[in-house]
């Protein structure tokens, strides 16, 4: 985890708070594009067993990955997640 | 043998370093806990127990013990009950409702808690107001809820401590991965074992021992435990909202499914021993049973069992209330079966080792107690690899008041509890545990910080505590509790087992004690760490 002294601090946000806040809108997200399954649970009960399996993926890539490219990654995966829960509220809204 | 390379050792190194210096003391608390834990009813079974063993869990009877209940609270106390076993297998019923607490911000449970003699089927105890209230006065199982709940959430209130104890599991998990990558060698790592007095290399070859051996079943716990404190604290309100809108009502449908049309007119309920005997002939012992709208149309009745020999996944039965007919088994979410309600399933013989009654027990309190080792090991480890930074020295006398402090506490605890229960203290139970823990930790702190050689510090808390657990087995019988004779033969298997448990458990940290200061000193006794790191 060499580098600058930003770098260092860049990483620690991002693989401490910015990763459990990844996780929680991943997780939450997955519910909207994950099959239900007969009984229409899966969609949602898999993504909650699943959390702890999806904060470690994130946690080892921000902090083994070049720290550009997990930044990216990570923000594109989260963004695309919180766009689909912002989509689907607004549509439940209307 | 995993090639990594160097940088990336490294990084695995700084995390599990650092990751159990910062978290380390917590999780070695949430484990040890957890660990004594694993034994909770049959730590309130040998605390509080009946005369004699009983029978069965529900016996025949059980519907009469409700019915007679049922006469006997408000109207609208009918809305639910839950009936579960408690401490040495009385019978515990709070039939209740859903009432808006004081603070007006949330509902709270408010209704009538029985307690039964199971054989006689008298009420032992009966006690009515909120949820908080009936808990502030009721007596049996609080020892082993006193436990749980520093396992649980720490006694920090929730959701902050449901998220502690979280994040505690996810830096489990981190030092499973980043301890699983750094081994060199995972067979040899295994078995390699340097006795080569006190330096720093036979301590690492302890702890990696113990880690090695115990890592599945670390990952397991840290998976299984971390998914319990974060689901509850905010993945599950957080699915809610999204998937469902915020709709509380709809997630409930679809987990539990549609309630049957509201019906308040009466009808009889059918005979529940004979839904238990169903269940029983199923070859399931019952574990808890819920009754929804007593004594309405629209009653529902579920009973849920203990795993049977050989199975896994605990299950649950629904069954007609006024028919009694058995409507076949409820899966644990949803309607039908279902990979999700499998995995959900699966989690909790997997984090409580219950599947297997004594046997899987014992299995996951052994593992368990090695976790804890590995924590100490690991502390100590890092602290005799900085002996010569004094700072670090703080470390190692809060890792040693850990260690030893806290058990010695559960054991105040314990001791309160049976004062309590014979008369001696008086006052609400848990108030007494707490502050019987609290200073007994209190006191241990105190002598972990003035004692001048470390060693002196674990010498005192080691001898306190193998004098203290032998002494609680003294207690109990003085007390009043039954002697081994009449538990042995009144077949109190918990009883027996857990004073003999006690007192070995003293017998081996006194004469573990005794000859350490028997044997010559290793190193010359400094003030900096001459901790035995393989023995914490």
């Amino acid at each position: 985890m060499a580098g600058t002294r930003t770098e260092k601090i860049w990483r620690f946000v991002l693989a401490g708070p910015l990763v459990l806040l990844a996780t929680l809108i991943i997780m939450a997200g997955s519910s909207l594009w994950l099959p239900e399954g007969q009984a229409q649970v899966n969609n949602f009960v898999i993504p909650v067993v699943l959390l702890p399996a999806i904060w470690a993926v994130l946690f080892f890539y921000s902090v083994l990955d070049r720290l550009g490219r997990a930044s990216v990654v990570i923000f594109i995966l989260t963004a695309v997640h919180a766009a689909l829960i912002a989509q689907h509220l607004l549509q439940a809204q209307q | 043998m995993l090639k990594l390379q160097q940088k990336t050792t490294q990084t695995m190194l700084a995390l599990h370093g650092w990751g159990a210096v910062i978290f380390g003391l917590l999780l070695y608390w949430v484990i040890l806990t957890g660990t004594i834990a694993v034994f909770a009813d049959d730590i309130n079974d040998w605390a509080s127990p009946l005369p004699a063993a009983i029978t069965e869990t529900f016996p025949l009877g059980t519907d009469a013990m409700l019915r007679k209940a049922a006469a006997d609270v408000a109207p609208e106390y009918l809305d639910e009950l839950i009936v579960f076993a408690t401490a040495g297998g009385r019978i515990r019923a709070f039939f209740h409702t859903h009432a808006e607490a004081e603070d007006g911000e949330h509902p709270e449970e408010k209704g009538v808690l029985f307690v039964f003699d199971p054989e006689s089927g008298d009420i032992l105890q009966r006690f009515e107001g909120t949820q908080s209230e009936i808990e502030a006065q009721s007596h049996y199982g609080k020892l082993g809820h006193f436990l749980v709940e520093w396992h649980v959430q720490l006694h920090v209130p929730s959701p902050w401590g449901l998220m502690l104890t979280g994040i505690l599991g996810l830096s489990l998990l981190v030092a499973c991965v980043s301890g699983f990558a750094m081994h060199r060698h995972l067979i040899k790592d295994a078995f390699l074992r340097r006795r080569r007095g006190g330096d720093v290399l036979s301590h690492k070859d302890a702890h990696v021992m113990a880690s090695t051996w115990n890592l599945p079943f670390a990952f397991i716990l840290a998976f299984t435990g971390s998914f319990y404190s974060l689901a509850g604290a905010f993945a599950i309100p957080a699915i809610a909202m999204v998937a469902f809108g915020g709709d509380q009502e709809k997630l409930i449908e679809t987990v539990q499914g549609l309630p049957p049309a509201e019906d308040p007119r009466p009808a009889e309920m059918a005979n529940i021993d004979t839904m238990l005997e169903d269940v029983r002939a199923a070859g399931h012992r019952t574990r808890f049973l819920t009754v929804d709208h007593w004594g309405r149309q629209d009653a529902r009745i579920s009973v849920f069992p203990w795993q049977a020999e050989g199975e896994l996944l605990p299950k649950g039965y629904a069954f007609d209330a006024q028919t009694g007919e058995n409507l076949g088994e409820k899966p644990a979410l949803g309607q039908s079966p279902s990979l999700g309600s499998d995995l959900v399933a699966l989690m909790g013989p997997l984090h409580f080792g219950n599947f297997a009654g004594w046997l899987s027990k014992t299995v996951w309190f052994a593992l368990g107690f090695a976790g804890a080792y590995v924590c100490i090991s690991g502390l100590t480890l890092w602290v005799k690899r900085r002996e010569q930074q004094k700072t670090w020295q703080y470390l190692l006398r809060a890792t040693l008041w850990s260690a030893w402090g806290l058990p010695l506490a559960l054991v105040a605890a314990a001791a309160a509890y049976l004062l309590q229960q014979a008369g001696v203290l008086a006052g609400a139970v848990e108030p007494l545990m707490f502050k019987a823990f609290g200073l007994c930790l209190a006191l241990s702190g105190i002598l972990a910080g003035i004692v001048r050689r470390v060693t002196g510090v674990r010498r005192i808390l080691v001898i306190s505590l193998g004098l203290g657990l032998c002494a609680l087995v003294a207690l109990r019988l003085l007390l009043g509790g039954p002697g081994w004779v009449s538990a042995a033969t009144g077949g109190l298997t918990a009883v027996v087992v857990l004073d003999v448990a006690l007192l070995l458990g003293g017998a081996w940290l006194l004469r573990r004690e005794w000859r350490k200061t028997l044997a010559l000193p290793e190193e010359p006794l400094i003030d900096t760490g001459d901790m035995e790191v393989n023995t914490p």
